[in-house]
């Protein structure tokens, strides 16, 4: 994979795509932003964070509806 | 990989000349990715009309009430293997089989990363399948324990479970071989200019369902191989008996059966996103959105299992949270589903038939999808588990979702396959008889399932014999449709007419821009420049 690298993407571009991810939507000119900055690995961790993330904001409402 | 560039280091323009072996020894020889994927898909067939016997023997059973055909422990039999064979037999490897014909086509590359083991992975499968079937004739006979393969039945059963694990571990050794070569040929052999943002969509889902195979796959060799140890070795998994739990096994089995049914559907959503823009002739809309949407459908699908197990007792906080996570999943599907409707608004748009079944696709994956959520909510499913509401549900995003795609696709790649045409007006009729033969047979079920009738029983009261009836006359005649569909793939490729190199005009991936009909059998050998 011999792609250019140009300037890395900020943690909270990084994470604002992948919020969007979770979504399942991206407006194009934010994504062709994101393709050109944002490393494969970065996609991958945050990712990873997101889901934990996400996981932990369900158990957070469950308790909230529970208690 | 030195297979493929020894014979054609040169340029010698006779492309579809095979050299070393000819006759069957090619077949059981070949490294070549198209060879691999017709085989794939002829064995895929095959275990088609297998399950579709077994599945005629179900229907055949219920057409009334009481005890006809086969005895109770046949019948179990039988719903058992048509489930492993359908799914691990023909859906998975029909799959596979399209992934190595078109991705090394579609991003540019000679072959797959790793021919020989591709050899392999195919050839494990008869064997597995052969298991499987072999397993009728053992004492006791097939498993009758249900394609889930429940504990503690599945310790009680006779040998024909030890065969059928073993069979298990092989289709999975299977899988994750062929994802090791999809994941390497995506990842490494894409054509100079082809990055990973320009490859067909069909590529993308495949490398996501490849990880998902990578990463499930082993669970369920791991569920399998504690059922194997707690049978012959002594221990005590899920053997309440022994202090084991046989909940734990259905925790298991679901931490893997839940992306595995995305790994049956996301290749799916790969040929419909190649296919609507080809009918529509515009690109396919939101292009990044789909490909977000289907890495975000692979990662939730891991924390979604419990839904298959609330009645199985659970706490109401786990029940809430996995009716939470599983009706989120609903989001970025929905956005898929509004990309697809998108890329048809103001298309100009034709019917041929891949197109009549991608859209027959995505009118019955919406209904699929909808019981899906409507059985994601913990209350009601705890009424409809294990009836049949559930066979209608799994049946109209696997057959209509899963299988009809498989449909799409081959008419849509025959003629670049073959170098020929199917017939178009026998094309139109398969899909008009499967569409109406398959909600006959299961829109129906929706109705039992309602008014309580279980799943996976030979005989049920009186009061549903008229949608039983319905449906079973459907499932024969969706059966004998799908004679048909062989026949018309058979006359396309012995006397089918000439294809085009480029047959649809809206397609616009390589293997359509870029290579002749039929493609050649070594393509790509030298990379094309991709803009
Ligand atoms: C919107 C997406 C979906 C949702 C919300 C959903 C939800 C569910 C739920 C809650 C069940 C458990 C029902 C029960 O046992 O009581 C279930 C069963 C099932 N689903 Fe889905 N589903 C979805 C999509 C799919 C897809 C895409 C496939 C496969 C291609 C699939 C295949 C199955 C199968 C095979 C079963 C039954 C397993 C068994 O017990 O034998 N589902 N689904
Ligand atoms: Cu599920």
């Amino acid at each position: 994979m011999a792609q250019d690298v140009p300037p890395k993407a900020s943690f909270l571009a990084v994470a604002k795509a992948v919020f969007w991810s979770f979504f399942g939507v991206r407006r194009k000119a934010d994504y062709d932003r994101d393709s050109a900055s944002i490393g494969p690995v970065q996609v991958i961790v945050a990712g990873i964070i997101g889901a934990v993330l996400f996981i932990l904001t369900l158990l957070m409402v469950v308790r909230l509806v529970t208690s | 990989m030195s297979a493929v560039l020894d014979d054609h280091g040169h340029d010698h323009g006779h492309d579809d000349h095979h050299h070393g072996y000819s006759g069957i020894m090619r077949w059981i020889t070949t490294t070549n990715h198209k060879d691999i994927g017709t085989l794939y898909l002829w064995f895929s067939f095959t275990m088609f009309m297998v399950g579709g016997v077994m599945a005629l023997v179900i229907r055949a059973e219920l057409f009334t009430p009481g005890l006809q055909i086969v005895n109770p422990d046949f019948f179990n039999q039988m719903t058992t293997m048509h489930g492993l064979i359908m799914v691990f037999g023909a859906i998975m490897p029909a799959f596979v089989g399209f992934a190595n014909w078109l991705i090394p086509m579609q991003i540019g590359a000679p072959d797959m990363a790793f021919a020989r083991m591709n050899n392999w992975s195919f050839w494990l499968l008869p064997f597995a399948g052969a298991l499987l079937i072999i397993s009728f004739f053992m004492p006791g006979g097939a498993p009758g324990v249900g394609w889930t393969m429940y504990a503690p039945l599945t310790v009680q059963m006779g040998i024909g479970m030890d065969f059928t694990i073993f069979a298990i571990h092989i289709l999975g050794m299977s899988s994750i071989m062929g994802s090791i070569n999809i994941v390497t040929t995506v990842l490494n052999m894409r054509a100079p200019g082809m990055t990973l943002m320009k490859m067909p969509l069909f590529c993308w889902t495949w490398l996501i369902t490849a990880y998902l195979l990578i990463a499930s796959m082993p669970v369920l060799a791991g569920a399998v191989t504690m059922t194997l140890t707690d049978r012959h070795f002594g221990t005590s998994f899920f053997n309440a008996a022994g202090g084991g739990d046989p909940v734990l096994y259905q925790h298991i089995f679901w931490f893997f059966g839940h992306p595995e049914v995305y790994i049956i559907i996301l290749p799916a959503f790969g040929v419909i996103s190649q296919i609507i823009p080809a009918f529509s002739r515009k690109p396919l809309f939101g292009y990044a959105s789909m490909v977000y949407a289907t890495a975000s459908i692979a990662i939730l699908s891991f924390i979604v299992w419990a839904h298959h197990m609330y009645t199985v007792g659970m706490p109401v906080t786990g029940q809430l949270f996995f009716m939470y996570a599983t009706t989120l999943i609903a989001v970025p599907t929905a956005a898929k589903m509004f990309n697809w409707l998108a890329t048809m608004w103001r298309g100009s748009l034709t019917f041929e038939t891949p197109m009549l079944f991608a859209l027959g696709f995505l009118f019955l994956f919406a209904i699929g999808g909808f019981s899906g959520l409507v059985l994601a909510l913990a209350a009601v499913d705890i009424q409809l588990q294990d009836t049949y509401y559930v066979v209608a549900h799994f049946h109209y995003v696997m057959v209509a979702g899963a299988l009809f795609t498989a449909f799409a696709g081959i008419y849509f790649w025959l003629p670049k396959w073959t170098g020929r045409m199917y017939n178009e007006t026998l094309g139109k009729v398969h899909f008009w008889l499967s569409m109406i033969f398959f909600n006959m047979i299961f829109f129906v079920q929706h109705f039992l399932g309602l008014a309580g009738m279980p799943r996976r029983i030979p005989d049920y009261p009186l009061q549903f014999e008229t949608w039983n009836k319905i449906s079973s006359i459907g499932a024969f005649g969706f059966g004998l449709s799908q004679l048909l569909f062989l026949y018309i793939v058979v006359k396309a490729i012995t006397s089918g007419e000439k294809a085009a190199d480029k047959q649809w005009e809206g397609a616009d991936s390589l293997e359509w821009t870029h290579l002749p009909s039929p493609a050649p059998y070594h393509s790509f050998e030298t990379p094309p420049v991709v803009k």
